[in-house]
């Protein structure tokens, strides 16, 4: 057991057996409106879910904003997850990264979205963004699934996922077709799967 | 569009990269191939892991509150407003058993952790302490210049104060309150780190009060954690109950 791999939410036994999905299992029944299970769903995984939607959009009322948005639209829309087809938190934290990616896109983001944009201005070396994103990654296992990709691929991911830039923004800031960048997130993504031992 | 096409449409989608254009390309193509879904769901997976590597924030309780209004019918107030309130009444929420394997010290903690903090303030610790060890971590602790604390408040009403200082690398328990055990049962007192659970000794208290020293150096992220074990502690190194108290301590 100890050696097993925890993700808060997930049992994930060493030995292979289905994990055990308690957020799957909660959104089930909020599905059914039980409130008391809409409250142990947030308890459990609000602070990932604010952690992950602070790091893309930065501005912390606004990280606020849209955790709440994130957890009334799972209220709403319980009824859409499906067991069969993933785990309860990756359906939580997928809808908790597109609302931020889609806030840091808005107008009311420009602010900081000229911020981070000044990475041009600022005449950065693309190596530099990456590494600056990348330092900010805690997770062991997911930095050293990372850090076995080639850095074009790494960079790519890294970009998108953390700091929430489209594949043509992408393209632009390192110098790369768009072609190109999509092949090396398609590339970098099955890479990671592997590595990371993730099943669907 | 072929398969191949469709995945690298899945990859930027599962990141939430693609422009409108492809996403709309996207949908229309996933609506007519069913047999492509796999695609989508591994890397919406393989998305989400991506999240694992990012540090829990607790968000701040009026968030909570908002919501539960919402979702109860209420018309909630902005969160800026409630924020003020929110900060001087902690809410407290029942600590249900509930059974853990190698499971979710994390998720387990930030529940908890919502249940208060109060800064330390001057609270009379010469009343409380026990033992000399712990007595003089706690002085080291006091006295340098990243000390840190943080207040629980369990469900019954006691209180437990996480005293640590990274630089001395030592962190005490000061408990209040503490539930009572059965004499053939001790606290058991861990650091949960990396999702791992590490033994940090074992304490008892006979009037609910006690001063710990944590055995072992404390990290920065660990989460500190009691559990009731059996007397001198866990004989598999492991927690074998519920946690009655964890505080996060990044």
């Amino acid at each position: 057991m100890l050696g097993g791999v925890v993700i808060d939410g997930v049992d994930v036994p060493e030995d292979g057996a289905d994990a055990v999905d308690h957020a799957g299992q909660l959104l089930l029944r909020v599905a059914d409106g039980d409130q008391d299970a809409f409250a142990r769903l947030y308890d459990m995984l609000s602070p990932r879910a604010f952690g992950l939607i602070l790091r893309v959009l930065v501005d912390r009322s606004q990280s606020e904003e849209v955790l709440q948005e994130v957890f009334l639209e799972i209220w709403q829309s319980a009824a859409r997850f499906a067991p069969n087809k993933g785990q309860g938190r990756s359906w939580v934290l997928t809808i908790a990264h597109r609302r931020a990616v889609d806030r840091v896109r808005s107008a009311q983001a420009s602010t900081d979205r000229d911020v981070r944009a000044g990475f041009r201005d600022m005449d950065v070396a693309h190596d530099g963004v990456a590494e600056e994103v990348e330092l900010r990654i805690e997770g062991q296992r997911v930095s050293e699934a990372l850090a076995t990709l080639p850095d074009p691929q790494r960079e790519a991911i890294t970009l998108a996922y953390f700091g929430g830039y489209s594949q043509s923004e992408i393209a632009a800031l390192v110098g790369a077709p768009l072609g190109t960048i999509k092949t090396r997130m398609r590339d970098g993504l099955s890479r990671l799967r592997v590595e990371m031992g993730v099943t669907s | 569009m072929n398969e191949q096409e469709f995945a690298e449409l899945a990859a930027g989608h599962a990141l939430h990269a693609l422009s409108p254009d492809d996403e709309k390309a996207f949908e229309t193509a996933r609506r007519q191939h069913p047999d492509w879904e796999h695609l989508v769901t591994a890397d919406a997976e393989t998305a989400a892991v991506l999240a694992e590597s990012v540090s829990e924030v607790a968000p701040p309780p009026a968030v909570r509150s908002a919501l539960l209004a919402q979702i109860a019918g209420d018309t909630p107030a902005p969160v800026a407003q409630q924020a003020v309130e929110a900060e001087n009444t902690p809410t407290a929420g029942p600590v249900k058993p509930r059974r853990w394997g190698t499971r979710s010290w994390f998720a387990l903690a930030a529940s908890l952790a919502l249940l208060v903090g109060v800064g330390w303030g001057a609270v009379t610790v010469g009343e409380r302490l026990n033992t000399p060890a712990s007595v003089v971590a706690l002085d080291q602790i006091e006295s340098a210049s990243d000390a840190q604390s943080e207040t629980v408040t369990l469900s019954d009403g006691g209180e437990v104060t996480a005293h640590w200082s990274e630089s001395v690398g030592k962190a005490v328990l000061v408990s209040d309150g503490l539930p009572s055990i059965a004499d053939d049962e001790s606290f058991e007192l861990w650091f949960v780190r990396d999702g791992a659970a590490i033994p940090a000794g074992t304490f008892t208290s006979e009037d609910g009060t006690a001063t710990a020293l944590l055995e072992g150096a404390i990290e920065s992220g660990d989460v500190i954690a009691v559990t009731v074990e059996q007397a001198g502690g866990s004989p598999t190194g492991q927690p074998t109950s519920d946690p009655i108290i964890a505080i996060e301590t990044a």
